[in-house]
């Protein structure tokens, strides 16, 4: 119930914080559509990434520095690999979760609703957003293992992710050279590519293929590093 | 008969210290094999290595016949291993925890229910199974984690410390079971508490620095010293003169004091009257004399030279 709570008031906040005073600088998108509903991807994002770090932390990392239960999962008949992508895939099943519910917030809150279709297609992008930031969570939870030193990394790179991922300022407010370098990483490219469905109807797959073929390689590699890690 | 788990030239290292030293051994199918020795022996580690948790620098461990680094995942499942620190996840039941295991290991949720219900009802933990594993005591917690261990059934069953934390009668629950178990199922345990492992051993092994120096049945272990007891005299007071002329009495071996009392090692039971006569002057109180045990083995160096 408190995680529920608290995944209502989340978007409220944000809202509140982010988009109620952004827009006021803003105001529109250089393609003329208003702040509050070009961002609107981009906070559900950001929500999806503070739910990434909290489940993989409560799942992974916080288990294997502790000792508990995670070397009994090590010692069942799956590969590393394998590990490493159902603790991605169940983070991910909760990240949606709450990716819905802040969903269903924030449009209460949006002047002009976005279309229906929308609706199904920002949780899709959600999901391979997650996929990609899980894995780079999932890393750091593997090489790191004091918490102090986790929770520095994550706060450093969730900072990295909103200010560099154009999920509150476009590209082109960078200078050049940074923003081509920023536009395309794998997890900008997805927001990228899922503003250009939404407002423009414009579907570019290598936009959409590199992303799924990177967070694909990098399962695996974190399942390499976390075979390595144990000595197993 | 038939070995269960088999190791060859086994060393392992952690940075440049030798924590296993090349060792080779076999233990049979359905046999009940306990591992002593010191701190720092390594004897945590040679069940971790056995059980897959850690890879051996060198070396080969078989289990049923397979190399455990080629074959894991055909072997994995025959093992169950409980450590001597709590694994459980805090923040679920001792329920979720077992059945979350077993499902881990491919168990239907019918078999995983049917066999922990049997196994926790051996083991008097019906009433903790709903509890957060954090509200429960070490104790029921430990024999939670023997369950967790069991429940997928394995063939091999692996216990840093078993009874670790646990009162007189957790101690007896365990052991009920774990005797029930012998013969069907391969059991290697650690302990420090050797009248542990005089009560319920096959064979004992006893680790020193990585090195196996005694491997055998307690009676084989204690055989070369069945001649030895120890002894022990309280006086009223035990003067360091006092001392010195007991412990100079010919067949007195490795003699200490303990306050107003005096302990050594003899191997006839003439030596018992030469040291009364010896201290016949001096008030004596209280008088024992016992036969030597595993404890004895692992203090007394004599003892233990008298089998090599």
């Amino acid at each position: 119930m408190i995680t529920f709570s608290f995944m209502v008031i989340l978007p409220l906040l944000l809202h509140v914080s982010i988009t109620m005073v952004m827009k006021n600088i803003f105001i529109q998108s250089l393609d003329k559509i208003p702040y509050e509903i070009w961002v609107f991807p981009g906070i559900v994002l950001t929500i999806a990434s503070m739910s990434m770090y909290s489940i993989i932390y409560r799942d992974m990392f916080d288990l294997r520095i502790h000792k508990k239960s995670f070397l009994p999962m090590t010692l069942t008949p799956f590969t590393k690999t394998q590990l490493i992508l159902g603790f991605l895939i169940t983070s991910i099943i909760e990240t949606t979760v709450y990716v819905l519910i802040a969903m269903g917030v924030l449009t209460i809150l949006l002047p002009n609703s976005l279309d229906w279709s929308d609706y199904f297609i920002i949780p899709i992008f959600a999901f391979l957003y997650s996929f990609i930031l899980g894995n780079i969570i999932i890393t750091f939870s593997v090489l790191t293992d004091r918490v102090s030193t986790y929770i520095f990394t994550s706060v450093t790179m969730f900072l990295v992710i909103v200010f560099g991922s154009g999920i509150l300022v476009e590209f082109e407010f960078y200078p050049k050279t940074i923003g081509i370098i920023l536009s395309n990483l794998p997890l900008s490219m997805i927001l990228t590519s899922l503003r250009g469905i939404i407002f423009f109807n414009r579907f570019d797959w290598t936009l959409i293929i590199t992303p799924i073929v990177v967070a694909i390689v990098w399962t695996w590699m974190n399942g390499y590093l976390l075979k390595r890690k144990l000595r197993q | 008969m038939e070995a269960s788990i088999t190791l060859k030239k086994v060393g392992k290292l952690i940075r440049d210290k030798t924590i296993l030293a090349s060792l080779t051994f076999g233990i049979e199918r359905g046999s009940l094999v306990a591992i002593i020795g010191d701190n720092e022996a390594g004897k945590s580690m040679l069940l971790k290595v056995i059980s897959g948790i850690e890879y051996q620098e060198f070396g080969h461990v078989y289990i049923n016949g397979l190399d455990s680094k080629k074959r894991r995942l055909d072997i994995i499942s025959s093992i169950g291993f409980v450590p001597h620190e709590i694994d459980l996840d805090p923040w679920l039941t001792l329920e979720q925890n077992v059945r979350f295991m077993g499902l881990m290991y491919g168990v239907d949720t019918e078999t995983v229910n049917t066999r922990m219900i049997q196994l926790a009802r051996e083991l008097h933990i019906i009433p903790h199974l709903k509890k957060m594993v954090q509200d429960i005591s070490p104790g029921i917690v430990k024999k939670g984690m023997i369950l967790r261990a069991l429940v997928h059934d394995p063939d091999i069953l692996i216990l840093d410390e078993p009874t670790a934390f646990m009162d007189v009668e957790s101690y007896r629950h365990t052991w009920d079971l774990l005797l029930r178990l012998k013969g069907k199922k391969t059991m290697l345990y650690v302990s420090q508490s050797l009248s542990e492992v005089e009560e319920a051993h096959d064979r004992i092994l006893v680790l020193e620095d990585g090195i196996i120096t005694l491997d055998g049945s307690l009676d084989k272990l204690l055989g070369s010293t069945f001649d030895y007891h120890q002894f022990q005299i309280e006086f009223e007071e035990l003067s360091e003169d006092l001392f010195q002329k007991l412990s100079k009495v010919p067949m007195v071996k490795n003699p200490s004091r303990i306050g107003n009392s005096i302990h050594f090692y003899g191997r006839e039971r003439n030596v018992f009257f030469a040291v009364l006569n010896a201290a016949a002057s001096a008030v004596m109180k209280d008088i024992s004399v016992n036969k030597l045990g595993l404890q004895d083995l692992m203090d007394a160096k004599f003892a233990r030279d008298g089998i090599h």
